[in-house]
């Protein structure tokens, strides 16, 4: 077998609830300040929950120079474009008419579908029961409205930033709930490898704080009511954790082949290494308590990057303050890393910024290239009291200095995908099989 | 792709369920398209579509339970892979391992949906609570917990399908759920032949689904200008647009040594497939069908085969005039004079947009299998702005085992695959 090209991360973009650049939201994660709040977007008065991490100040008209792209953007989508735009800034490479068919994009998307004000509208124009009386639709504002039609499609985003940056070569959109991000970078990594492209912009973008989605989650018991106390409801970890707490926003990377990315002279931050991507096949939204599933993605990551357990300096777990995900997590953990699970320091930096459901893992994936990077660990924020569940070496109080050899983002979502990435230091060669 | 074979096939759409009953239909030129059924029509301004005759969720779906928490969509994605995992044997080979050996058979069995995502009839479900709070956000969110369906958000994941044909059949390998419009099902096959031929996984399941006729959908392709009035008449002077289908298509795609150790059936291999993005944004093509060109290439090329060695074309073929247009001058660069006989399946079976791709790469299998191109029966007069393409209304002979089927969707994203019959 031929050994596999090697990917490298050459530019990074975020906007989140934490920053609304790289620069901010890390700053704010490494201070572990929860942006947990009462939420503003709309008026959440009667809902259980009422709070969420908002992407705040963000201007998509000051970001995003093209009006006529933007009118075409939900609130995701703006967040989308102005991540990728940075991202792609960062690399300094863009697709050109040379290289347009070589540059793909895979992004994670959200769930799609009409947004508060139209379903709202529609409901009381055309609503028959649990059903839309054809008639009344078709006469309706909803019924004829294109952008509604337009920014309800799966695909709307990656159109947008297809045609933002021009890419050329094969897109894609992926979907597996809260592990959408990662899925979609991991599936960028295997078509570089694969030669189908050679570089890529991939990433995730969701905004689910509005009623439809808080809705969601709240039917379901999965989001911390907490209303009281919003800074401190996302605890990932510890013993009173009680649900998450809804983020949004949007994480972008540049990855290229290793060798074309050293030809021009690019700064790598580091090696996108190994994807581990399993199925649960357990139940639709609980997670196996032995952690049977998240144990073969973390195995399958680290192996396709050919590192051992002991090379890893840092998970950034998937860790959504539920009940059962913290539980189940740390013990997918304590069998990966075994005797070893002491050393690796963990954190979950949904404490800070909330949960960003399909746009997590590409964020998570950028703050462990930051870790790689500075040499530095992310706060897991809130944290005061151990569970023996969860017993891990948690980043609790402040940062820590800690240079990174192999770093780890989970992803685990609704319907039973996993997705584990791995990281290596672009300086770290320990481990590598030689082909 | 070296070595990935394909050893189940399973398929569901208007005009039958399995790719046997639906390659017959297409033989006999019966079309599945006709006035809907499921809502009123009779104010529609494009009233036709392909819906699934004598529909039975529960008979489908396989397990009664399972309706509280999935749609018509996972119903038809669920049954469409349950038929495929069957005729491959998988299911039973696995039944017989061992613990230790039936985990490591899970574990590198990958899946690999297509899924046309949410829609709109999922959210319809919050419109009694919606009329009783006359639309206002307080009480709305007040009264949520006794007036929806607490399972809403789980039963409107687009990855459904991933989740209960995994549970159902142990699946614990590699997986994807992609939402990329009417190329979804193509790249679901693309990804599970990737996998496999990159030793990610010993064997994988395919699926494309999608139930894309409900009111509100069809409605807004009307309003874009895409539906036509009552035929779907594809690479036709007088097309019109598309008409919608539904239903799904899945695949079992294996290494040859796991086909071999457990005697499966070998119905043909995965050679290839190449991709393209437009980028004209959302719902535009460009005219000169450099994407379909492109990608076409790019599979014949991933392939290793010339355009010669290519027997027939599976067309995406929608019907629209821009689609089809560009879509014929792409075929017509890309073979030149030796453009093999030229098909589509839309025209009998609507277009089932996520499903698509899926579909007619079974049923591309399928006239492999039986050595016949089936013909475009509702096609008149070839358009003369490619007047060289190569179809017809009669079924032909292909000029070999080896069929390339193209798939075109929404953000002008374009896939060509590489199959051979065995």
């Amino acid at each position: 077998m031929t050994a596999k090209r090697r990917v490298a991360i050459t530019g990074i973009g975020l906007v989140t609830p934490a920053g609304n650049d790289v620069a901010s939201t890390w700053a704010t994660l490494r201070a572990g300040r929860s942006q947990g709040a009462p939420i503003t977007i709309f008026d959440a008065s009667g809902f259980s929950t009422r709070i969420a991490a908002e992407v705040k100040g963000f201007d998509a008209r000051a970001v995003i120079d093209d009006r006529r792209l933007l009118k075409f953007a939900n609130r995701a989508h703006a967040f989308a474009l102005a991540a990728a735009d940075q991202a792609i800034a960062d690399a300094g490479v863009k697709p050109t008419h040379e290289t347009r068919e070589r540059w793909g994009l895979s992004v994670g998307t959200g769930m799609m579908g009409m947004a508060w004000p139209e379903l709202s509208t529609l409901g009381l124009a055309a609503g028959d029961g649990e059903a839309v009386d054809p008639e009344r639709l078709v006469a309706s504002d909803t019924g004829r409205d294109p952008m509604v039609f337009c920014r309800s499609q799966t695909t709307a985003g990656l159109a947008l930033l297809g045609r933002r940056f021009g890419i050329g070569g094969y897109s894609t959109s992926v979907h597996t709930a809260c592990a959408s991000g990662g899925q979609a970078i991991g599936t960028a990594l295997k078509l570089i490898r694969r030669g189908t492209i050679d570089r890529a912009l991939a990433g995730g973008f969701d905004s689910m704080i509005n009623p439809v989605g808080l809705a969601g989650f709240c039917l379901l018991g999965a989001v911390s009511a907490d209303n009281d106390a919003p800074s401190k409801a996302s605890r990932p970890f510890d013993a009173t954790r009680n649900g998450f707490v809804l983020g949004e926003g949007a994480g972008f990377v540049v990855l290229e082949d290793w060798d074309l990315a050293k030809a021009r002279g690019a700064r790598i931050y580091a090696e996108l290494a190994g994807d581990g991507n399993s199925l649960s096949s357990y139940r639709i939204t609980d997670s196996h308590p032995s952690g049977d599933g998240p144990i073969q993605a973390m195995r399958w990551a680290l192996a396709d990057a050919d590192a051992s357990p002991s090379d890893v300096d840092y998970v950034n777990a998937h860790g959504t303050s539920t009940p059962m995900n913290d539980a189940s997590e740390s013990a997918a953990m304590r069998a990966v890393f075994g005797d070893g699970i002491a050393r690796v320091p963990v954190s979950s930096t949904k404490s800070t910024m909330g949960h960003l459901i399909a746009a997590a893992g590409a964020v998570e994936a950028v703050v462990c290239t930051l870790a790689i990077r500075d040499g530095v660990l992310p706060v897991n924020a809130n944290y005061a009291n151990p569970d023996p569940d969860c017993a891990l070496n948690l980043v609790v109080g402040r940062e820590r200095a800690q240079s990174v050899r192999v770093a780890m983002s989970n992803s685990f979502g609704f319907g039973g995908s996993n997705s584990s990435l791995a990281f290596r230091h672009p300086d770290y060669d320990g481990g590598r099989r030689r082909a | 792709m070296k070595g990935v074979v394909v050893t189940g096939l399973g398929a569901i759409c208007g005009a039958g369920k399995s790719p046997g009953a639906i390659v017959d239909a297409v033989l006999e030129g019966r079309s599945a398209l006709a006035p809907i059924g499921t809502f009123d029509v009779t104010y529609w301004p494009r009233p036709v579509a392909a819906e699934i005759a004598d529909y039975n969720a529960a008979a489908l779906a396989g397990d009664r339970k399972l309706l509280k928490v999935i749609r018509r969509t996972d119903v038809v994605g669920l049954y469409a892979a349950s038929e495929a995992v069957r005729a491959s044997g998988l299911d039973a080979h696995r039944d017989g391992l061992s613990g230790e050996e039936g985990a490591r058979f899970s574990e590198r069995t990958g899946l690999y949906a297509g899924s046309g995502g949410g829609n709109y009839q999922n959210q319809y479900d919050y419109f009694p609570l919606i009329g009783e709070t006359g639309g206002a956000l307080p009480a709305f969110g007040h009264e949520l917990g006794s007036g929806v369906n607490p399972m809403w958000l789980l039963k409107s994941l687009p990855n459904n399908v991933l989740c209960h044909v995994g549970i159902r059949f142990g699946l614990k390998g590699p997986n994807a759920c992609i939402t990329n419009h009417s190329v979804s099902g193509m790249l679901s096959i693309v990804e599970a032949a990737a996998g496999v031929a990159n030793d990610e996984a010993d064997r994988a399941v395919a699926v494309g689904h999608d139930t894309p006729i409900e009111p509100q959908n069809v409605l807004y392709y009307h309003g874009a200008g895409l539906l036509a009035k009552e035929i779907l008449r594809p690479f036709d002077a007088s097309r019109d647009g598309s008409l919608m289908g539904e239903g799904a298509g899945a695949l079992v795609v294996e290494t040859e040594a796991s086909a071999k150790a457990r005697s499966a059936p070998v119905l043909g291999s995965i050679l290839g497939s190449g991709h393209a993005t437009e980028s004209e944004g959302l719902l535009a093509v460009r005219d000169d069908g450099s994407g379909p060109a492109q990608a076409i290439r790019a599979a014949l090329d991933d392939a290793g085969v010339t355009a010669r060695e290519i027997g027939m074309i599976v067309a995406h073929g929608n019907g629209t005039p821009a689609s089809d247009r560009s879509e014929a001058l792409a075929i017509l660069e890309t073979f030149g004079t030796h453009a093999p006989p030229v098909t589509g399946f839309k025209w009998a079976i609507g277009h089932l947009i996520a499903a698509a791709g899926a579909i007619e790469t079974v049923l591309a299998f399928e006239a492999l299998r039986r050595g016949v191109v089936p013909g475009i029966p509702v096609l008149d007069r070839v358009d003369p702005e490619f007047a060289s393409l190569p179809v017809a209304r009669e079924p032909r002979e292909p000029r070999g085992n080896v069929a390339l089927v193209l798939s075109r969707g929404f953000g002008g994203t374009d896939a060509a695959l590489v199959v051979r019959g065995a």
